[in-house]
């Protein structure tokens, strides 16, 4: 549906929020809106939030550099979209970190997840919450069983060391591509294979142009929402803590909700047809150690502490 | 009421004589002063991101250096040659190989002036000596000429394709099927003409003049290959090697050793004036010599201050894109439509309208990056597939181009053939009968566009 | 009418970065198709290289268009009109063009400058001298192209001697306030030659000119 104006009155601050996805059926999307109807609904008169989806206003890219100009107020941009302000945000796309959302759910509310929201405030940007799409799955144009069967295959990725690195481990080869020649480039064998959630590869019809998607888990796609530490501040201290509390309540219950969004997206892919691969405990010991030792080389990045309490955390699971 | 004053202002500076760029700039940056309370830096920032955020786009300079190669080199000569073998010796003959060679250059460039001054420039001349009035042989190359943004590649295919974020290759592949049936409703049209006036008639030089002209034009044909086969594969042979911007820079490079290589029509094994060409075992230092020859230089500074004269409109465009959405124009105009009660027809022949009229003040693509957003939300929530809607704003920036008082075609025409503006028009009007009635056909049977690319890629995925 | 190209050293020097840049682009990006369809490699620096020294091309070469009169406009209007209107209509246009490049120096300098640690301007159309506070942004990096070592003296000087992954992004970026400068200075020149009446339009009526040029100086030879 068209995302209706907002009509913001006068008087009222407005909220830009600027985003790269749909309205209605990625997680992301959904869970801007909702804040926006709560935003116009509980601070009307005060403040009037405006929603820009698929990436009309700003990629995310761009997004960042215009927030910190003060020319939007709010963004959900990836978590690898952030390594340009700290590194410690690679943690999430270093392989088979976290067991399963609850993990990273549970890692991302810790002291250590809090404390990475602020880490980016010496450079302007203020982490408010973390936003879940879900677990990163491999697909390709052949099965993928054994990493080997990734080796010397083209696979797009997002850009980012980690998941550079990641590829290389595998022996595949990284690719860069627009994203709105994925799915072209895939169905014509530009390139062989994507990492992506359920909610994207039934959103984006991966499935239809892949020989299967295998369920690895192997990385985290989460989101965070950020604003200027100058807008904040500029904010009175009643409207600043009611803007929070409605965002916190939207991360909350929008975050729980995950399980069942990433759970309908999967089956939406086999109800439309695609195949799904699950892998045996063996075959994925055998990602695990392929790729595990990316970490190595990100270690002094995100910070052994850090990696400790993902995997203290992942032991509770 | 605010965006009737933002459109007054461009074009209130276009026809005062400001260039397009700055009146797009220009007003944008007016109005976001005036009603906005966003940043002048954040204009300076859409002016870097028209290039840095736009993977797409770069598909212009590749494609625009591309056909300099082909054209500074003697291919459109050659095209022409086998055009006229084909059929050449039809009544009417060497007009309906002017549509003929006009469509195969149209597939080797992504403009339409370029293809109308690269054919025109020969065949208008020829016909003339043949016997046609020039009248006509204008009519017919200025009509034809308009392909070449219809036929794949297309510059204003890719602009469509990064304003409203589909894919490049299914634009282009929407664009064959269009593309054949307008070349051959205008040879038919030409056919007929001839028949009732009488027109000349060229004789059959035989299957043997087809194959050798054949041989001759056969290295710039392969271009066309390269880009097909590039981008799509050949189904259970290969898979495809380039995405569309690829495929764009893999022509320049192939076209460049195609012209300085294999031709020879420039660069350093180009004989002097009336010399036969050096063959490269003579000279094997040529393969050095040849990137940073004079020849070369030559083409790539022209095909540089094309793409900064077309580029610099579009970043322009973009600048206006970004403050309307700023201001969330598109959603008002979209509710002041939906509200209106609009239909699908009702809502494609408004949008025809739009482009028709807009198309007499604007450089087609700028045009697009401003009209497609606008139309864009409106149009899904409509149900109309987005592949079919570029292939109706394209025809209708074809026609634009050929529709008085202002037309791209119309001005070029006048050039290459040296005659009046008015006169071209008047020429061209028979067959703008022609390209209306496709462009009712295009409107209202999408398979037309739509067949080709839901073919071989899927249909489309709409996604907001 | 159309100025040949090469008529002065500036113009040389001009010209030969145009067609430098855009050799540039076209063989980074065939090489990057090599890398991967031949050996299964990549370039990952690529795209990104490329799309920047596009926007170089397009934002420098327009001081150049400026100057050769080469910008795409609508002189059907200005055409019908006789020549006392069309001077005034030309000293408007350019007028409006110098605003136009004065409102984009402006705004190319306040979005550069933090990312260069200098200090944007005050004011909102017009600058009020130099923001006194401000929060620097030149650790801010692209996001492929790798920072070349010979580059390294950069890290103390602009980064507090924290080193540099990926090229700083003032460096790119610096081409937004050069090339609008270039522009101004360029419909300055051109503003002069409208003033004095050598000029009565800035606007070339579509893209392909010369073309059409070589075609008539060829048929007038014939
Ligand atoms: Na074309
Ligand atoms: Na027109």
């Amino acid at each position: 549906a068209l995302a209706d104006p907002a009509g913001c009155d006068a008087g009222e601050m407005v909220i830009k929020f600027s985003h790269v996805t749909n309205t209605d059926k990625h997680p992301k999307g959904i869970a801007a809106e909702l804040l926006k109807t709560r935003v116009n609904e509980q601070m009307d008169g005060k403040a009037c939030m405006e929603v820009y989806p698929n990436s009309t206003l700003y990629d995310d890219d761009k997004l960042l550099e215009a927030m910190l100009q003060g020319d939007v107020q709010l963004g959900a941009p990836s978590l690898s979209k952030f390594e340009t302000f700290t590194k410690v945000f690679r943690i999430f796309d270093l392989p088979f970190m976290f067991k399963n959302m609850e993990a990273v759910d549970a890692f991302q509310a810790s002291d250590n997840g809090q404390a990475m929201m602020s880490s980016m405030e010496r450079r302007g940007l203020a982490g408010l919450g973390f936003w879940h799409n879900g677990l990163k799955q491999f697909s390709a144009n052949k099965p993928l069983l054994e990493p080997e069967d990734a080796k010397g295959l083209k696979f797009r990725v997002q850009p980012s060391d980690v998941l550079v690195a990641q590829m290389e481990a595998l022996g595949a080869s990284p690719q860069k591509m627009a994203f709105s020649e994925v799915y072209g480039a895939l169905q014509q064998g530009v390139v062989d294979g994507q990492e992506n959630t359920w909610s994207n590869t039934l959103g984006q019809k991966y499935y239809e142009v892949q020989d299967g998607i295998t369920e690895t888990n192997h990385g985290v796609l989460d989101y965070m929402v950020v604003a200027s530490v100058d807008w904040l501040d500029s904010l009175d201290e009643g409207t600043r803590d009611q803007f929070l509390e409605i965002l916190d309540g939207v991360t909350k219950e929008r975050n729980a909700a995950i399980a069942q969004v990433d759970a309908d997206a999967r089956q939406g892919v086999l109800d439309a047809g695609g195949v799904i691969r699950e892998l045996t405990p063996e075959q994925r010991a055998d990602w695990v150690a392929v790729m595990k030792p990316v970490w190595d080389q990100f270690t002094d990045d995100v910070g052994q502490d850090n990696i400790d309490a993902a995997q203290a955390i992942n032991a509770q699971f | 009421m605010t965006v009737i004053i933002l459109f007054g202002l461009v074009i209130g500076f276009m026809l005062i004589g400001v260039p397009i760029a700055v009146s797009l700039g220009l007003s944008s940056i007016l109005f976001l002063l005036w009603f906005g309370d966003t940043s002048l830096a954040s204009i300076a920032q859409t002016l870097m991101q028209a290039f840095v955020g736009h993977f797409t786009l770069l598909a212009i300079p590749f494609f625009i250096l591309a056909s300099s190669f082909m054209s500074t080199g003697g291919v459109a000569k050659r095209i022409i040659r086998f055009s006229i073998a084909c059929v050449g010796h039809l009544q009417g003959g060497l007009a309906i190989a002017g549509v003929f060679a006009c469509m195969i250059f149209a597939a080797l460039s992504g403009s339409s002036p370029a293809t109308v001054v690269a054919i025109g420039s020969i065949v208008i001349g020829a016909m003339t000596k043949a016997g046609y009035t020039k009248d006509f042989a204008a009519g017919v190359i200025c009509n034809a000429g308009t392909l070449g943004i219809l036929i794949p590649p297309s510059i204003v295919m890719v602009v469509y394709a990064t304003a409203v974020d589909v894919s490049v290759g299914r634009m282009f592949l929407a664009g064959v099927i269009p593309g054949i049936l307008a070349g051959a409703m205008l040879m038919v049209a030409i056919w007929i003409m001839a028949r009732v006036k009488n027109m000349p008639k060229g004789q059959f030089a035989g299957m043997g003049e087809v194959w050798s002209s054949f041989r001759e034009a056969f290295w710039g044909l392969m271009l066309i290959v390269i880009i097909m086969v590039g981008i799509y594969g050949i189904p259970g042979i290969t898979g495809a090697i380039f995405t569309p911007t690829e495929a764009a820079a893999v022509a320049s490079v192939y076209a460049f050793i195609a012209a300085v290589f294999i031709y020879r029509d420039m660069g350093p094994l180009k004989g002097a004036e009336g010399q036969a060409n050096t063959p490269l075992w003579k000279k094997p230092q040529a393969l050095v010599t040849a990137w940073f020859h004079r020849d070369t230089q030559k083409t790539l500074f022209e095909a540089g201050k094309l793409t900064i004269t077309l580029m610099f409109v579009i970043a322009n465009a973009l600048i206006l894109k970004h403050v309307l959405t700023d201001e969330q124009v598109p959603q008002h105009v979209a509710e002041a439509m939906l509200s209106a009660g609009f239909g699908p027809v009702m809502f494609l022949v408004v949008v025809n309208l739009i482009l028709l009229i807009g198309g007499q003040f604007m450089e087609p693509s700028g045009l697009l990056v401003i009209v497609a957003p606008l139309v864009f939300p409106i149009a899904i929530e409509l149900g109309i597939d987005p592949i079919h809607l570029g292939i109706i704003m394209v025809v209708n920036m074809e026609i634009g181009m050929i529709t008085p008082p202002v037309g791209l075609n119309l001005f070029v025409t006048s050039g290459v053939a040296g005659m009046p503006m008015m006169r071209v028009v008047k020429a061209a009007l028979p067959f703008l009968g022609v390209l209306f009635i496709f462009l009712i056909m295009v409107t209202y049977i999408p398979a037309i566009s739509t067949f080709l690319p839901n073919a071989v890629m899927g249909p489309e995925i709409v996604t907001r | 009418m159309h100025a040949a190209p090469g008529e002065s050293f500036v113009d040389r020097i001009e010209e030969t970065l145009i067609a430098v840049i855009l050799g540039a682009m076209t063989l980074i990006t065939f090489a990057n198709v090599v890398a991967r369809y031949v050996f299964n490699s990549n370039i990952l620096w690529a795209l990104e290289s490329t799309v920047f020294l596009f926007g170089w091309l397009v934002l420098l070469g327009a001081s150049y268009a400026v100057k050769k009169n080469a910008h795409l406009g609508v002189d059907a209007v200005v055409d019908i009109c006789p020549l006392p209107v069309r001077r005034v209509l030309a000293v408007i246009a350019i007028a409006l063009c110098l605003v136009y490049a004065c409102l984009m120096l402006k705004g190319a300098w306040d979005y550069w400058a933090n990312f260069a640690n200098l200090p944007q301007t005050g004011g909102r159309w017009f600058p009020l001298g130099f923001e006194d506070r401000f929060r620097s942004k030149s650790w801010y990096e692209v996001n492929d192209i790798p920072f070349p070592a010979f580059l390294g003296f950069l890290e103390s000087a602009m980064n507090e001697g924290e080193a540099y992954e990926k090229l700083p992004r003032f460096i790119p970026y610096a081409v937004l306030p050069l090339s609008m400068a270039l522009l101004l200075f360029r419909f300055v020149q051109v503003a002069l030659k409208v003033w004095a009446g050598k000029l009565d339009r800035i606007v070339a009526s579509h893209e392909v000119e010369d073309e059409i040029a070589d075609v008539a100086e060829r048929r007038g030879e014939s």
